[in-house]
């Protein structure tokens, strides 16, 4: 029999018994796929099964004897049926809205899940709602679908905590390393995906960017127990920054920009913190330990946005403004 | 996931799908399950195999295809389907994240009950994993009410801070398109009062107002994309220490024998040039057209002040 053919027929079995359904009779039930051969053989190839069906969220387990009841395997129901989820129609647009934009962008870790999950939560709908049109393009050099597979192969060695080797392109050597690591886990940043985890080359954990990553490959897929625990205080927003001007290039400083009475609005969402107001305008605090990446986020609003303080950080910003006006026919 | 697992877990949504929604046609029934027109009728030929021991003739899956539409007749109980795995359930989580759950009422309401329908089996393992991915760096608040007057077709009003100007003036746009390029959010629409599709960065838009305006959608122009109106191009020459950075980002770019690098950029906009190359604080260099020089140049000297 099909192996999907036999995994439905078992589902559609235990949906309908009110009794477990011991060993002996699923093996006369199913005589040519878990009767026949050895016992032993039988019985892997029942786990296998039931391994499978789990994975996909059928949730079959075994019940001891009680009473009269026999001992065997059920399938619990209420556990089983997805019931009606509850979602406003907002709720179900809004989700949809964004599960669709993630499965438009091509590369998004689990997208075949997100496909399925998208269909259960609108399976109690009548009609689905209707799609604005959201898309995201991954940042890198590689093809959708490259990014697509290492993206896929990464998210399941994060899952199952398996180790990968890789060999990974940096821009600054110009180099191409072979590196094993432990994946912990996987971020999107400025639209580029990024994972952390204990790299064995380094003795430490590192970030990568997905699309520098050259050959990958998960090193024992088919190994027991998970290749590796993730430390417990771990955590992805310490190690992968949010912002540009959070990489650890130097002693955090905390910078003082000041805002034009426009720009205060858009102060969290250009700066991730909120605005204090001033008597011209507003200012904004911001811990920079890439004291760079933080002036040249301010120097690309000029005018509206300033560096005033502390004093290294002004001269910072100034030098690198001398700079571009010299380079674009200005004396300084 | 194997190509049998991901039959299975069609099949397993496909039966509950057609008992729930009798009489849908095959495309549409095709389109809810994401596979083309054969693949579903091969599943349909498939499905009356499937049934439960005994096997007696009430006992197989009975569904079958009229006049272009699917019906079931026995489901053998699949009336709906299993429940959210956790890695099902991570996903669109992570999705909604990507499009700033954290701020949007809907959402956050939406991922509690979607936490609520997992298996209780599953939910430890969602958290888990859920802790693994982390999309939410790149969400902006304004995105989900962006992307719900898209689909309304409402009117959005806006504060709009474009760069070299200074200050912000006020749009009130019909929305279009919501679309992430090179990390950046953007927003093209009609601007009502400029008479012109424009684009926007999302990061530059104060609160957003959705208008009760309706609005029927423009014939389809060329799709958005960031600053392309056909002027002149306008040449980038990055310093070699960031040319491999650079290169990264930019499919066209051409190496100079110094190795520095040379792009070139759509030059219909002088505010975003001036802004894009101020941000690069002098390791990038506008060689020509002489405008975008002296734009930059200008620009520069204003922050000085």
């Amino acid at each position: 029999m099909d192996r999907t053919e036999r995994l439905l027929d078992l589902v559609a079995l235990l949906l309908s018994e009110k009794h477990p359904v011991s060993w002996a009779r699923l093996r006369e039930l199913f005589k040519d796929d878990y009767g026949t051969g050895t016992p032993e053989a039988c019985e892997r190839k029942f786990e296998r099964d039931k391994v499978e069906l789990l994975e996909l969220g059928v949730p079959l387990r075994f019940e001891k004897a009680r009473g009269d009841v026999e001992g065997g395997y059920a399938l619990d129901k209420d556990a089983y049926y997805l019931p009606e989820p509850g979602l406003s129609p907002d709720e179900l647009a809004v989700l949809y809205a964004a599960g669709a934009a993630a499965l438009a962008s091509g590369a998004f870790p689990g997208a075949g899940d997100l496909a399925h999950a998208l269909r259960k939560v609108a399976f109690h709908s009548e009609r689905l709602p209707a799609l604005p049109r959201v898309r995201f393009q991954a940042v890198g050099p590689v093809d959708t679908a490259s990014l697509a597979d290492r993206l896929d192969v990464l998210w399941g060695a994060v899952r199952a905590r398996r180790r990968v080797t890789l060999e990974y392109f940096s821009p600054r050597s110009g180099e191409v390393t072979a590196r094993a690591v432990d994946p912990y886990g996987l971020a999107l940043r400025r639209g580029a995906w990024a994972f952390a985890g204990h790299c064995h080359l380094r003795g430490g954990v590192r970030t990568f960017l997905v699309h520098r990553v050259r050959r990958l490959e998960v090193l024992n897929p088919k190994a027991k127990p998970p290749d590796f625990e993730v430390p417990a205080d771990f955590r992805l927003g310490d190690v992968i920054p949010r912002w540009p001007w959070e990489h650890r290039f130097h002693a955090p400083v905390d910078v003082d920009v000041a805002l034009a009475p426009d720009l205060e609005p858009m102060a969290p969402q250009l700066f991730g913190v909120a605005p204090v107001k001033t008597s011209t305008g507003a200012s904004v605090t911001v811990r920079a330990s890439d004291l760079d990446a933080l002036v040249t986020t301010v120097l690309s609003l000029a005018p509206a946005a300033k560096v005033t303080g502390p004093a290294e950080a002004v001269a910072r910003a100034q030098a690198l403004a001398r700079r571009v006006l010299e380079a674009h026919g200005g004396a300084p | 996931m194997s190509a049998a697992s991901e039959r299975l877990r069609q099949l397993l949504f496909l039966v509950p799908y057609v008992s729930r929604h009798p009489g849908r046609s095959v495309d549409e029934v095709a389109a809810a399950l994401g596979v083309g027109r054969v693949e579903l009728l091969e599943a349909l030929e498939f499905l009356p195999l499937v049934g439960r021991p005994p096997f007696e003739p009430d006992d197989f899956v009975d569904v079958y295809v009229e006049d272009d539409k699917v019906f079931v007749e026995l489901d053998q109980r699949l009336h709906a389907p299993p429940r959210l795995t956790a890695a099902e359930g991570v996903a669109l989580a992570s999705a909604a994240r990507l499009l700033g759950a954290s701020a949007s009422e809907a959402l956050t309401s939406a991922l509690e009950k979607l936490e609520r329908v997992l298996p209780p089996s599953a939910r430890e393992a969602f958290r888990q994993a859920d802790r693994r991915l982390d999309v939410e760096g790149s969400a902006l608040a304004g995105l989900p009410a962006v992307s719900m007057a898209i689909a309304e077709r409402r009117e959005v009003r806006f504060d709009y801070y474009a760069a070299g100007r200074g200050q912000t003036e006020r749009r009130q746009v019909q929305p279009a398109e919501l679309f992430g390029h090179q990390g950046q959010w953007y927003l093209s629409g009609f601007d009502v009062a400029r008479g012109a599709e424009r684009l926007y960065r999302v990061d530059r838009m104060g609160p957003l107002e959705v208008t009760d305006a309706r609005f029927e959608p423009r014939p389809e122009s060329a799709p958005a994309r960031v600053p392309d109106r056909g002027l002149e191009p306008v040449t980038v020459v990055f310093s070699a220490a960031r040319a491999p950075f650079v290169r990264e980002r930019f499919g066209e770019a051409r190496s100079l024998p110094d190795g520095r690098l040379e792009v070139t950029v759509p030059g219909d906009n002088a505010r975003w040039l001036t802004g894009w190359v101020l941000s690069f604080g002098g390791d990038a260099q506008v060689v020509a057209p002489a405008w975008a020089v002296r734009s930059v140049g200008e620009a520069a000297r204003a922050s000085l002040g």
